[in-house]
């Protein structure tokens, strides 16, 4: 299995706190991986580093081989990186489809696509893809709520209903299950897997160890910016430094 | 010859550093751009003028400009600034700007439109050092300058009163949290500025000898000038920049003529803009986190 | 139509014109404290055209726009590097020394002013805003007119959307410069002289201020604002020389009380109303829920 992701030696320092220490995993193409530790252990900022938030001070990115260190972070999304954001960022001013229209941009092309008035036209193409991805969230019904309305589950739903529709072939989500009701975890669990079986390649925060078993058959166990192991789930919670790490954090 | 316009314009500049100064307040540390200044600049000058025709005695004219100044201030903090907190950037800037309007047109109303002359408070002396000609007035503007700055520098370095409006501007949610009494602080913070402006606005009638109800415009608008030359947020700054426009001011009538004089001193701001833009003492922008 | 409404319906296009150059960037959530300098470059060079080249008006006043939008266009660049109140206070420095060259260019008539031979009627001056508000009204059916919004609510995570957030700032105040300079130069040939005090601070401020006082969370907003700033002080006429208090007691009372301006968002009409019709109440228009605010803060590791 090829490698879609793969982070070398990834350094990162703010001030004088190293957040992140020469880490290195791969994320490979077609899988779900998640990226889990203690609070601190720098997993926001592995996301921000990869889709260019941030610059590393040291080390490399790599997707599919191609080294997008340098890339600026608004390039990286038509290279086929998207993320959804742990504090939902939606457009507080624009309501729950403009906001998935924006998330469209990576699909749209030249001045044209900029200027056309589309929404002269009813029930442009560009809206009916939008409505139908929130449809398949089971979203349908707030296409044109405001989204500060929205009660916070949805809103987490739309950020990440946003980030797919970019086209991406990577898609990092920051902690997709973490403030849902079961009812929302389980439709986003469906969600996820009919993202999946579209040959989308997911990297996912996730807290909910339950969560990850059920979604992500790979695990990169994170703490104080270095890696301390991979595997499958079964696989890293027998690893005796990952106890260690959780018990530590617990205690 | 030129050592002269020096003088003269540190003496200018000394105004502009009043007025720098107190934008300089409202943006550092209420992030705040109060386009009421002007008009309590022009309230500095106009209600000293109108008390003192109404047979006052200088002293009590000039205290009670600055009061009717921090009046309006307190006005501005309560309607403009504190009722839009959390909402729109700009809408407080509307605001204040719209109690530009009223003042101005408050003094048009009482006044007319004409410049009033101003008396002479300070006697008509000239000190003359090393062949420079020092006019009492500008000696007078440039003591009272230095002073209020000094003092407010000190003020906000030394004391615990001024670690915690430091803290306000650093960040006021947190500054809410460590139990500083933000209620009270900004309104004084406001006062503050009022004093300063009015000052400004006193000294460029004493210099000038004139007050209209417009006076405040030209003045103020350089007072942002000077603030961003020096860099928003920071007092010294606001006094480098405040001296700097007067130099160039005073400079470019002497050498180029009145007419550029906007030319050379917004040229300047522009230019500091394009190369530097957290102005000559501010710190630069830091990027958002995610 | 008597003299008198017409020219007060002129003065209200120019205000118009002046409104959408200011809401344009402001949109992108940038503030554009110098509007006039891009009327007066507007002014100038459409009255050159036609006073010393010999252009047809037709031509030259979009000439105008367009050299107003070449200058913008360059100092955009550098200066929207700065963010926030930087580029504001930039704007009004630039705005600022624009005028003031032009007070100093004799070939223009320096302080004098430029008379200009050319005469754009009220028609003429009515069919043009006409055009450019309708142009605009197009542009708010665009992607770029929803980039603009997406910026001013949150440049970081639209740059992340993949959208150039920079150059769509840079086209938005440049796209408003055009604008102002379109209307500057009709003003000057509806008035056959142009004079640079008139592109003072105070013009691009107030322009401002009634974009604000409009509300700039939809495309109407400018032109509510704009209309209400040259209706009402001739409303208030009857208060003789305290019309300009009352009015300023007004803006100052509207912005206490209604700080989202007149006009609020449009677009959630439709849903707020079906909202409403679910017996469900809707959140005050342009005060964000708690949570919302929450967004902007820094996340964990």
């Amino acid at each position: 299995m090829s490698a879609l992701l793969t982070v070398e030696n990834l350094s990162i320092a703010f001030g004088g706190l190293q957040v992140l220490q020469d880490l290195g995993f791969t994320v490979p193409e077609g899988q779900a991986t998640a990226l889990i530790g203690p609070n601190g252990a720098g997993k926001t900022t592995v996301f921000n580093l990869v889709s260019g938030v941030y610059r590393p001070t040291g080390g490399r990115i790599l997707l599919r081989g191609q080294d997008i260190t340098a890339l600026p972070s608004r390039r990286r999304i038509r290279h086929g990186i998207a993320r959804s954001f742990q504090n939902v960022r939606l457009m507080d001013h624009l309501s729950v489809v403009e906001n998935l229209l924006v998330g469209q941009h990576a699909t749209t092309r030249g001045l044209r696509d900029l200027l056309v008035p589309f929404r002269l036209v009813p029930n442009h193409r560009w809206r009916r893809e939008a409505v139908d991805a929130l449809a398949e969230a089971g979203l349908a019904a707030h296409a044109d709520s405001a989204v500060g309305a929205l009660p916070y589950g949805i809103r987490k739903r739309v950020d990440l209903v946003r980030a797919t529709l970019a086209g991406a072939s990577l898609l990092m989500l920051d902690e997709p299950a973490a403030g849902l009701n079961p009812t929302e975890t389980n439709s986003l669990r469906d969600h996820l897997a009919l993202l999946r079986r579209r040959g989308v390649t997911l990297l996912v925060v996730e807290h909910d160890m339950q969560f990850v078993g059920e979604v992500c058959e790979h695990v990169v166990v994170l703490d104080f910016g270095q890696k301390l192991a991979e595997g499958t789930l079964a696989q890293v919670q027998r690893d005796e430094r990952v106890r260690a790490a959780y018990l530590g954090q617990a205690a | 010859m030129i050592a002269q316009q020096l003088v003269n314009g540190l003496m200018l500049g000394a105004i502009y550093v009043l007025v720098a100064v107190s934008f300089t307040l409202s943006i550092g540390i209420l992030n705040f751009l109060n386009f009421s200044i002007p008009g309590l600049f022009m309230v500095g000058g106009m209600v000293t003028w109108i008390l003192i025709g109404k047979g006052l005695h200088w002293s009590l004219a000039i205290l009670g400009a600055v009061a009717a100044a921090g009046l309006v201030a307190l006005a501005v903090e309560r309607l403009s600034y504190r009722r839009s907190q959390a909402r729109e950037p700009e809408v407080p800037l509307v605001s204040s700007l719209g109690f530009l309007v009223l003042l101005e047109n408050l003094a048009l109303v009482g006044a007319g439109s004409d410049q009033q002359a101003f008396p002479a408070l300070v006697p008509d002396f000239n000190l003359r050092v090393a062949g420079l000609v020092v006019g009492g007035a500008q000696l007078v503007s440039l003591a009272v300058a230095l002073v209020l700055v000094v003092a407010v520098s000190l003020v906000l370095s030394r004391t615990s009163l001024g670690r915690q409006v430091r803290s306000i501007a650093e960040n006021r949610d947190t500054a809410v949290i460590l139990g500083i009494d933000v209620g009270r602080l900004v309104p004084a913070i406001f006062l503050l500025s009022a004093v300063f402006t009015a000052l400004g606005g006193v000294l460029f009638a004493l210099n000038y000898l004139q007050v209209s109800p417009f006076m405040g415009e030209g003045v103020g608008f350089k007072g942002v000038a000077a603030m961003i030359l020096g860099g928003m947020g920071s007092i010294w700054g606001a006094v480098a920049g405040g001296l700097l426009i007067g130099l160039t001011e005073v400079m470019s009538i002497t050498f180029l003529g009145a007419d550029v004089v906007n030319v050379t001193v917004y040229g300047l701001l522009l230019a500091v803009m394009v190369l530097r833009p957290q102005g000559l003492f501010g710190r630069p922008p830091a990027r958002e986190k995610l | 139509m008597t003299g008198y409404q017409s020219g007060l319906l002129v003065i209200l296009c120019f205000n118009v014109i002046a409104a959408y150059a200011v809401y344009l960037p402001m949109a992108a959530g940038q503030l554009n404290l110098g509007v006039a300098g891009f009327m007066a470059t507007g002014a100038y060079a459409a009255a050159y055209l036609t006073n010393e080249a010999g252009w047809p008006m037709g031509a030259a006043i979009p000439a105008g726009g367009a050299c107003a939008g070449l200058l913008a266009l360059l100092v955009a660049v550098p200066i929207l590097r700065t963010q926030g109140i930087y580029l504001a206070l930039a704007t009004f420095a630039l705005g600022q020394v624009i005028a003031a060259v032009f007070l100093n260019l004799d070939v223009v008539g320096g302080a004098a002013g430029y008379t200009v031979t050319a005469y754009a009627g009220p028609g003429a001056v009515f069919a043009a805003t006409a055009a450019i508000v309708a142009a605009v009204l197009l542009l708010s059916r665009t992607r770029f007119a929803l980039y603009l919004t997406a910026i001013k609510s949150d440049p970081v995570v639209t740059d992340l959307m993949g959208v150039n957030v920079r150059a769509v700032q840079v086209g938005a105040l440049t796209l408003g410069a055009v604008v102002g300079g379109l209307g500057g130069g009709l003003y000057g040939h509806h008035f056959s002289f142009v004079e640079a005090q008139h592109f003072n601070v105070a013009l691009s401020i107030f322009t401002v201020l009634y974009v604000l006082l409009g509300g700039v969370q939809t495309v109407w907003g400018p032109l509510v604002g704009a209309a209400f700033f040259t209706l009402l002080p001739e409303v208030l006429r009857v208060g003789g020389g305290w019309r300009y208090v009352l009015f300023a007691l007004l803006i100052i009372g509207f912005m206490a009380l209604r700080p989202q301006g007149l006009v609020t968002a449009g677009a959630r009409w439709p849903a707020r109303l079906r909202e409403r019709w679910r017996g469900r109440s809707p959140r005050p228009a342009g005060r964000p829920a708690a949570e919302a605010r929450l967004s902007t803060e820094v996340s964990g590791s």
